[in-house]
């Protein structure tokens, strides 16, 4: 047990280090691709809310979509499909083999292609229980269109989103596991070369879950510190 | 977009769909099983299954798929113990380890969706059957669960379309779901469009079946919630607090 | 404190020092009275006074601190539980009990998963273990008692309020108890639907059934009633024959009541 422990320290042997890249690693595309999904939500929500006919209809048809297929799948059509296109291009510029897009960027990708279904319900019904005179005081004074969005519906929305926010966050960062597949050393594929080389699956996916975990907990303080203070003033 | 190699590629993909069907419904099936034993236990708060259930939900949920998946899978391999036990027919097997990781994460997520059902069975017809003499299982299998499974229905249809999604992770432990079939298209023809949509559409169609039977249940079962009469229901107006 | 003749068998409610509390606040101070077999007992009183609490200790839906309850001959004995409070010594007997006592909700509370016969037979035919076609038959019977025979095969949500009471009056008669509860039967009910309610109650007292109502009725109570009861803040105030209870100038605060 203790050499277990130990196996995961900060020596010249030790895969902490490792674990820890990995971990960082499992963050940065989640948020990438939080962040991705997030600017999308946005713009499919307002497609769905104050779009035409064809807008609305097209929206509907990315969320109904994005929402009934694997995630799996979308990461297989970033990676591969990427390297489609990539790959004639990097062959003019005297490349060889298979070109794609780093798994980051492939995983950043599908994971923001799918979380902004997700997203774009949220922001959809978080703006629904906005109550409506809340916005209509600040038309009232006169306040710009921009100048309205920015400063009063925004806000508002994203106090009522923020529970919402949270869930698909979690979402997205179990989905994150899923890039390994892409090769980017997030944790899930830093613990399977940790366990082909040790020959300690268990161990290194234990730690895998381990690490999520601890990830998840630090997530939920977080969200629950940020709907605190967004609720400030609220009955 | 090759629409003859769209076909022939849809056409090998229908293989697929039996693994992840059976894959998908015995899991949530079993799953069920084990979500209702864990809501009951919580709603009842029978220490100390209680902590344990919480810990066991807590930790299903808030790990990915993934990482359950190859514990079971290749995890387990890792132990003596278990590679001499007689369970180690089963666990070597990719389709027992696949159906065992879904089962216990449906689970989780199931037992939450049933805590909240059973929870939110009016309190008023609880205690009707009550004064009637009822208690215990009776009153339990009679009026608390089948209320309770009316409620679920919505909430446990949208955890069935989440199953057939989920089981597209069996591809990543050898198995031949329709995700495992169309990897290995692509791996072959680098053609991801033809074959991303060719499998999204076996996906979509499965989910949108699965929608309408579900819809369907939820219909039967409620022969009640079609148009109610007019002048239905309890008067707001002269509800009392009692002391 | 009752003024018919003592009777010869033992009172088919009684109850001694009953004390019930909610935290901190004491609601039942102290409850003796006793129910004849027949007897029709109006117990009326403002919210907070205790009565629909009483009512609850009588078939055990809330336990007492303090005091006994005997319904027909038998006693729920209760004995103390960790974490304070008492529990019924044998949930068994208190079922068996329940099922002799039918009580009709102020919310109706009618199974809504369930017909309108399906919730009159529900406690016969699973509970008691009668005969499912006796119980459908005893079923329609009394659905035609209280009126609401065609609504038989309909569901709960598509009745009206007062078909809704009727129906519940109607799934209590049909275990056959030896008293009959009601709490606050037409207090959640539209002005127009309380008269149908009203009439099958009636109905009942002129049958010679033992019934306890708590009620906000006054002219009602004084009209079928043997015993009124008028409870303030958790005692009995006042208890007898509806001419003494409501005679002019005998007590302010119920006075006061019944003209408020």
């Amino acid at each position: 047990m203790l050499e277990t422990l130990a196996m995961f320290g900060f020596g010249p042997d030790g895969w902490g280090p490792a674990m820890l890249r990995a971990a960082a690693n499992t963050v940065a595309v989640a948020a990438a691709g939080f962040a991705l999904g997030g600017g999308l939500g946005i713009l499919v929500a307002w497609a769905k809310i104050a779009g035409n006919a064809p807008l609305r209809w097209l929206a509907a048809g990315y969320t109904t979509v994005l929402r009934g297929i694997p995630d799996l799948l979308v990461i297989y059509l970033f990676y591969f499909g990427s390297g489609l296109l990539l790959t004639p291009i990097a062959h003019m510029f005297g490349a060889e083999g298979f070109v794609s897009l780093p798994g980051f960027l492939a995983g950043m990708g599908a994971i923001g292609v799918v979380s902004g279904a997700y997203h774009a319900e949220v922001i959809r019904g978080a703006f629904y229980s906005v109550s409506t005179g809340e916005l209509e005081a600040a038309t009232a004074i006169g306040m710009p269109r921009l100048l309205k969005f920015r400063r009063i519906t925004l806000p508002l929305v994203a106090r009522h989103a923020l529970p919402g926010l949270g869930n698909v966050w979690q979402m997205v960062l179990k989905e994150s596991a899923l890039i390994s597949v892409t090769g980017l050393v997030e944790i899930m594929r830093q613990a399977q070369i940790g366990s082909s080389f040790t020959r300690q699956p268990f161990t290194f996916y234990f730690a895998a879950g381990v690490l999520f975990l601890t990830i998840t907990i630090l997530s939920g303080l977080i969200f629950n510190r940020l709907e605190h203070r967004y609720s400030r003033g609220r009955a | 977009m090759d629409f003859e190699f769209l076909s022939q590629t849809f056409l090998k993909l229908l293989h697929g769909i039996p693994v992840t069907l059976e894959l998908a419904t015995l899991s949530l099936m079993l799953g069920a099983c084990l979500a209702l034993a864990f809501a009951v236990i919580r709603v009842r708060r029978i220490r100390p299954l209680n902590w344990l259930v919480i810990g066991y939900v807590y930790v299903f949920r808030g790990t990915p798929l993934l990482v359950q998946l190859f514990i079971i899978y290749y995890g387990l391999a890792q132990f003596p113990e278990i590679r001499s036990s007689f369970a180690w027919t089963y666990l070597r097997e990719p389709y027992w380890c696949a159906l065992l990781a879904l089962t216990l994460n449906t689970a989780a997520y199931g037992s939450e969706i049933l805590r909240g059902a059973l929870l939110s069975v009016p309190r008023g017809q609880i205690m009707a059957a009550r004064a009637c003499g009822m208690s215990g299982l009776l009153l339990f299998r009679r009026i608390s669960f089948p209320i309770a499974l009316r409620q679920a229905l919505p909430a446990y249809g949208n955890e069935f379309i989440l199953m057939i999604k989920a089981t597209s992770l069996a591809s990543l432990v050898t198995l031949a779901d329709v995700t495992g079939i169309a990897a290995r298209i692509i791996a072959e023809t680098y053609r991801p469009v033809e074959v991303f949509v060719a499998a999204g559409t076996i996906y979509l169609a499965l989910s949108y079946g699965l929608i309408l039977l579900v819809r369907l249940a939820e219909i039967r079962l409620n022969p009640d919630q079609r148009e109610p009469a007019p002048g239905a229901g309890v008067s707001a107006a002269r509800k009392e607090v009692n002391p | 404190m009752n003024q018919m003749t003592p009777p010869a068998q033992p009172p088919a409610v009684s109850v001694r020092g009953l004390r019930k509390r909610y935290g901190a606040l004491e609601v039942l101070k102290g409850i003796d009275f006793d129910a004849h077999r027949g007897e029709v007992v109006s117990i009326l009183g403002s919210s907070g006074s205790g009565k629909s609490t009483l009512l609850r200790c009588i078939n055990m839906l809330e336990i007492p601190e303090d005091g006994t309850v005997t319904v027909d001959g038998t006693e729920i004995e209760l004995v103390a539980q960790r974490g304070g409070g008492r529990r019924p010594a044998d949930t068994r007997a208190m079922d068996r009990m329940r099922a002799r006592i039918g009580m009709v909700f102020q919310d109706f509370n009618l199974w809504s998963h369930k017909t309108v016969l399906g919730n009159v037979i529900e406690a016969p035919t699973h509970v008691q273990k009668r005969p499912r076609a006796e119980c459908i038959a005893e079923a329609r019977t009394l659905l035609d008692k209280v009126g609401i025979a065609d609504k038989a095969d309909q569901y709960p949500s598509r009745l009206s309020g007062g078909q809704q009471q009727r129906a519940a009056i109607a799934r209590a008669l049909a275990m056959k108890p030896a008293v009959m509860l009601f709490d606050e039967p037409t207090s959640a009910l539209d002005p127009e639907l309380v008269g149908e309610v009203l009439r099958v109650i009636r109905a009942l007292a002129e049958e010679g059934r033992t019934m306890l109502i708590v009620t906000h009725e006054v002219g009602f109570a004084r009209d079928i009633s043997d015993t009124v009861i008028f409870m303030n803040e958790g005692v009995i105030e006042e208890s007898g024959p509806p001419e003494e209870v409501f005679a002019a100038g005998n007590n302010t605060r119920l006075a006061r009541f019944i003209e408020g």
